[in-house]
């Protein structure tokens, strides 16, 4: 027995040391990692990310790359949660060699590959909304907080249509309860009540007793943040059957989800910073390149998705700035670049986050969302107070 | 309080009608199937097919039904009964093909969340109340179901050989009683049921691949506190379904999510034969 | 054991710890750092393996510990800063978490009657939950989005390389210790029989606790070292999907050699972080296919599959030697009945199988049990020795009320119990087999095979007596139905037992033997005072060493009395000769 303990460790060594030498191909491109879900919770979302990202390398190399170098793109699963996120940063990092990470990802893989980020020692650009509060010096967010969505639903329903009470409803998780205690506070704050505020587990398909909850309460509106894909689904579906129709704002369903709902999804609010209904000539060609370029392969884009090409810009304007891929002038050159794409110009100049223009919507019957009102350039309040800019 | 009692007793149809299957399966085979929630999920796709090709929601279920028969009966002949000696690796290799079943439909149709049109939509006055068609429905379903099975159980031929088979396997091979058939039949059947009920909670819930996850555990405890019997998994969905409810409601849905498991674990300590008599 | 064997593994670890401690002078850093994490599951899949591949407890729980030990380290830095005290504190605090988990799964998984099942359903529950806690832990547990960026030892990424890699190593060393000495050779006998380990007078439930419970603290230590190397913490650490992992590569790699686990879990986990990151669905597919291929044609797995064509047969391990202990000073207290029986009853639902049993035997007594099939012989037996058995009425052993007490506890009261049919291991050796009967009176080792096993003279006069002595080392499997039948009454002889429950002892073997068993019986009875309740269809050895005579007809007493009064009664006969049968059923 221990002989073949023996000659199992000799093998492991062997593949390691034959695994293990990569080409140092860092010098002739400029290469960026994309840890992301292609299973686990993103799977749904992570081929649209991957799509745009390949856009705006695509388009960089067409016109002479970054510095002279063309952007090659790492793409590697992190399962959606943080054991994959390390061994997906891991390998990005240590062995591909990435100039910079830039990617959409779960608030639990992001959080996995802050430390990896630390020790490799490259930019970080964050391309998803998320809950808020993640601070690294390496890390910047071109996407939104709670701050900046929060408001406009919640400020909707109480200015235009008189709703006083609220009910929170939502999975029980990080973003989850990041968004609704958030929330909570403004709706408090703004002088609404909030009568009750439900979790159910992340994978809970069951929304009975809530439902149950919200008839008994009859809230004037119902505001909830539930985990992409599936609980989306099966709560809206299950609030339909149930015949409750009241005021329904939900902070964590996209286009495309609410689309292929359809008509169950009739009439609910969301907030967003990108939708493919945006009217300028940067999302017409956003949307046109992506066809050109995917067909009938093509993924449509989303919040999650469009954010990821404007971080790529954004990396590219900042080496340009710093002329140089060296991390710390990359990072000190970050605050103060800007992109225009197809949410309008994006700086990360507040405490690493970006103002932006949010878009409330209301879902139509045949799924399309309808632009409700649009708040130019929402700040993303006191992130990160220790970061300097 | 009619709203709770309507959640009560329709959440544990719900429940019924997911564990019906895995109890039969249970108690012919004697072993659990954790490839139930992969059977789950086929039946969830197959709606889908039915409803994208354009047939009534209505056929969903029975189409289902029909996959799921064909499946199991070829995940028996091959996967199962060949560990027909070892119990043990029977179970563990149902998982496997559970894992399988996940990534084939992934490849298949995507990871992404689809919709089943429902056969019927909204709510409905009933009992004083306004409450969800089809919840109610399934209702229904369970109570049909329920006879069915208990007719096919006590008036049939193969129902009679299946009930010698679950209380003494041996005693019932003397009589010669092809047990190898029964087995063969009741799996393809609790495979069948599985999918029957997947395609029948798509008015509810998103078909996704991972749709059959959620309700596979608690299935597993139902049927361990029931044993091999019907009326048993009846009791138990209605008890256990229902202090899932009423902790949900008076109490944390957290906390309400995990009660079934939590309870039936405490109750098989306590009392191991669970709701079953013995 | 022979000095060459010690001393080749000795010098296979020392090989095995300068190769870990040298290698990451040759590998890339890529390597390392994945190597660390596969080394720490390779600990934790050991760990698996004993559980399951050993003891036969499957657990899908290990990789709950791990995220426990994760989450105390991570938790505790988080909270408090990190000192050394605080390191030390949390690693504590991690194990003994951990332990207290395990316990009380083993509590509820381990009780009176449930299935085997039950365990690992149990243990999937215990994952769920644990996922869930974290959930709902809001900003100090960091909920799904773990916890991360928190101060952690300065230790480098070579040095994390070599204290798991060594920690592994450790855990297939000690592992290996354990699994080979007698201690190991119970887990494999709980395994085997678990019913007749109790009826040896073992609590196997608290074996099986007290397994998994160290089980619990190897995976918090590993799972400990893995937040603290990582800098993260999150709930995937401890989900049921990891804690399935585990399983499969524990069912690949093949259970019960340690070896295989160990390497099938290193090498899986350090190939899916090269092909599972761009291929991640067929990489699971694959996984998952080549899990159901294994388990059907190949349950012993990969690694002894590999392993046979590279190696001979396994050395052949010298028999220990017999010895004989003084018979000890038996007889009991004469002044109490060594079986005091009264009103017992055992119904199945409306079916009586015993009814308003009153008897009492005493020490030099020698009562035979007849009766025809179905008249509630072996039910009796059984509710003397399980307290859990009887519908009503009490049951005392040497003045004791057994109350509900389990077959373990009954056997300490000085009750041995042979069973109908043969019960013994079938996996293990005949030495083996008499060792596990004596684990009682001398403690099985943890670490070591004992050289010799001391018996009373009654259990070596059986086993000389049927050849036995000559096959101490042959597998109880290839032996014939008498010799397992004889090999069985020596174990139960073994224990030294005051009263004895023997249920055809003498089934399957020729004439001789019986002969010559019937004499130690009786010898037993007369020189050392116990009392025997034996259950016989013979009627001629019945008459011939009874000192008394119960016959049990319809679940009652119909007659007790000596021998001469029931063997001239004419309603015995009567009922034998209504209800005829073989001698030797």
């Amino acid at each position: 027995m221990k002989r073949a303990t023996l000659g199992v460790l000799a093998a492991t060594a062997l593949v390691a040391a034959g695994a293990g030498v990569p080409a140092r191909a860092a010098d002739q491109t400029a290469k960026i990692g994309i840890p992301v879900g292609l299973s686990g919770a993103n799977s749904v979302v992570a081929p649209s990310v991957v799509q745009a990202a390949q856009l705006a390398a695509a388009e960089i190399n067409a016109h002479g790359g970054i510095l002279g170098r063309k952007v090659e793109l790492a793409v590697a699963d992190d399962g959606s949660g943080a054991d994959g996120a390390v061994k997906a940063f891991t390998s990005l990092i240590f062995q591909d060699h990435v100039n910079a990470i830039i990617t959409m990802e779960t608030s639990a893989a992001r959080n996995a590959g802050l430390p990896v980020v630390a020790r490799g020692k490259v930019p970080f650009i964050y391309t998803s909304y998320y809950e808020g509060r993640s601070c690294s010096p390496y890390l910047f967010v071109d996407a939104w907080v709670p701050d900046q969505q929060v408001a406009s639903i919640v400020d909707y329903f109480m200015k235009e249509k008189g709703a006083k009470t609220f009910f929170l409803a939502g999975s029980d998780y990080a973003f989850g309860r990041g968004m609704l205690e958030y929330t909570r506070k403004y709706i408090t704050a703004h002088g609404g009540k909030v009568l009750d505020e439900e979790y159910l587990p992340m994978d809970a398909s069951d929304w009975t007793s809530v439902i149950s909850k919200i008839r008994a309460d009859k809230p004037d509106a119902l505001i909830t943040s539930t985990a992409g894909g599936a609980p989306n689904v099966t709560l809206t579906k299950q609030l339909r059957a149930a015949g409750v129709k009241v005021l329904f704002g939900n902070l964590a369903v996209d286009e495309g989800t609410a689309k292929a709902i359809g008509a169950d999804a009739a009439g609910v609010y969301i907030s967003q910073s990108y939708l493919t209904t945006i009217d300028s000539p940067e999302n017409k060609a956003f949307i046109a390149g992506l066809d050109k370029m995917f067909g009938d392969k093509v993924k449509t884009p989303n919040d999650l998705s469009e954010p990821e090409y404007d971080g790529i810009y954004l990396y590219k304007a900042a080496v340009e700035k710093a002329h140089s891929f060296d991390t710390k002038a990359v990072l000190a050159a970050l605050p103060h670049v800007s992109f225009t794409g197809a949410r309008g110009a994006i700086t990360m100049d507040h405490q690493h986050h970006a103002p932006l223009t949010m878009y409330l919507g209301q879902v139509q019957p045949d799924g399309s969302v309808k632009v409700i009102k649009t708040f130019p350039h929402v700040d993303p309040g006191n992130q990160c107070p220790k970061l300097k800019s | 309080m009619i709203g709770l009692l309507l959640d009560v007793a329709t959440t544990a149809a719900i429940l019924f009608v997911v564990a019906a299957g895995l109890l039969i399966t249970f108690g012919v085979l004697k072993i659990i199937n954790f490839a139930h929630g992969g059977f789950l999920t086929v039946g969830g796709y197959a709606a889908l097919v039915v409803t994208q090709a354009g047939g009534s929601p209505w056929l969903a279920a029975p189409a289902a039904f029909v996959a799921g028969v064909v499946l199991g009966a070829a995940v028996e002949r091959v996967i199962v009964r060949p560990l027909y000696s070892r119990p043990l690796d029977a179970i563990l290799a149902t998982w496997g093909l559970g894992i399988v079943i996940v990534q084939l439909i992934t490849l298949a149709f995507g990871r992404g969340t689809n919709f089943v049109p429902s056969p019927v939509s909204g709510a409905v006055a009933a009992f004083g109340t306004d409450y969800s068609a089809w919840r109610l429905i399934m209702l229904v379903v369970a109570v049909l179901l329920a006879a069915a099975l208990a007719a096919l159980l006590q008036g049939t031929r193969l129902g009679l050989e299946a009930r010698a088979v679950i209380m003494n396997e041996e005693l019932a091979q003397g009589l010669g009683i092809d047990s190898t058939r029964v087995r063969f039949v009741t799996f393809a059947l609790g495979a069948g049921l599985a999918a029957f009920a997947g395609a029948l909670i798509t008015p509810l819930l998103s078909v996704d691949p991972l749709m059959g996850v959620p309700w596979l555990l608690n299935a597993f405890m139902l049927v361990l506190v029931s044993g091999t019997s019907l009326a048993s998994l009846g009791l138990a969905s209605l008890l256990l379904g229902g202090a899932q409810v009423v902790i949900s409601t008076y109490g944390n849905p957290v906390l309400g999510a995990l009660s079934i498991v939590v309870l039936a674990a405490v109750l098989l300590r306590i009392r191991p034969a669970g709701f079953a008599r013995g | 054991m022979a000095r060459t064997p010690l001393l080749r593994g000795g010098v296979a670890v020392a090989i095995a710890a300068a190769l870990v401690l040298a290698a990451p002078l040759a590998l890339d850093q890529y390597a390392i750092s994945i190597l660390i994490r596969s080394f720490l599951f390779g600990a934790i899949a050991v760990t698996v393996d004993i559980l399951w591949g050993y003891c036969g407890v499957l657990s899908f729980g290990q990789a709950t510990y791990f995220g426990i030990g994760a989450y105390a380290f991570g938790l505790a830095v988080t909270q408090i800063g990190l000192s050394p005290g605080v390191a030390l504190g949390a690693l504590a605090a991690g194990c003994a978490v951990s332990a207290l988990v395990a316990w009380l799964i083993a509590w509820l998984g381990f009780g009176p009657r449930v299935t085997p099942l039950y365990i690992s359903v149990i243990t999937l529950v215990e994952a769920v939950i644990f996922v869930q806690l974290i959930y709902s832990g809001g900003d100090f547990t960091g909920s799904s989005s773990g916890l991360s960026g928190f101060d952690t030892f300065d230790v480098s990424m070579e040095g994390w390389f070599r204290i798991a890699g060594l920690f592994l190593l450790a855990a297939v060393v000690l592992g290996a210790i354990l699994v080979r000495s007698d201690a190991g050779r119970l887990l494999v006998a709980i395994r085997e029989n678990e019913q007749r380990c109790r009826y040896c007078g073992i609590a196997t439930a608290r074996v099986k606790g007290v397994l998994l419970a160290g089980a619990a603290v190897i995976a918090a230590l590993a799972g400990y070292a893995y937040a603290g190397y990582t800098d993260v913490i999150a709930p995937d650490l401890g989900n049921f999907q990891f804690g399935t992992e585990l399983v499969i590569w524990v069912a690949l790699g093949g259970r019960g050699t340690l070896y295989g686990p160990a390497a099938a879990a290193v090498l899986i986990d350090y190939a899916s972080a090269y092909l599972g990151g761009t291929l991640p669905f067929i990489w699971q597919l694959i996984v998952g296919l080549v899990f159901i291929v294994v388990i059907v044609l190949m349950p012993q797995g990969i690694g002894p599959a590999v392993a046979s064509l590279a190696r001979r047969r396994p050395r052949a391990v010298a028999p220990p030697a017999l010895a004989t202990v003084a018979d000890a000073e038996v007889g009991g207290d004469a002044a109490k009945p060594a079986i005091a029986v009264a009103g017992l009853s055992r119904h199945y639902g409306s079916l009586r199988v015993l009814d308003g049993i009153d008897f009492t035997a005493r020490a030099g007594e020698l009562v035979s049990l007849v009766g025809p099939n179905g008249a509630g012989k072996t039910t009796l037996i059984r509710c003397l020795s399980d307290g859990a058995e009887r519908s009503g009425g009490s049951v005392a052993i040497e003045g004791t009320p057994i109350g509900r007490a389990a077959p373990e506890a009954c056997v300490r009261l000085g009750l041995g119990r042979k069973f109908q049919a043969p019960n013994v291991f079938e996996t293990l050796t005949v030495a083996d087999a008499l060792r596990i009967a004596r684990a009682r009176q001398e403690r099985l080792s943890p670490w070591r095979r004992a050289q010799s096993i001391a018996l009373p003279a009654a259990a070596r006069l059986v086993l000389q007596a049927t050849g036995l002595e000559d096959a101490l080392a042959t597998e109880v499997r290839h032996l014939s139905h008498g010799a397992k039948q004889a090999l069985e009454l020596a174990m139960v002889l073994a224990m030294q037992p005051r009263v004895l429950l023997l249920d055809e002892p003498t089934a399957g073997l020729t004439k001789g033997e019986r002969t010559l068993i019937g004499g130690i019986l009786t010898d037993l009875v007369r020189r050392h005072g116990l009392c025997i309740l034996l259950v016989e269809h013979d009627l001629e050895f019945v008459r011939e060493i009874s000192s008394r005579i119960i016959v049990l007809h319809q679940g009652r007493i119909l007659l007790d009395g000596s021998v001469a009064e029931v063997t001239g009664s004419e309603l015995v006969r009567s009922i034998y000769t209504g209800t005829p049968e073989p001698a030797a059923a």
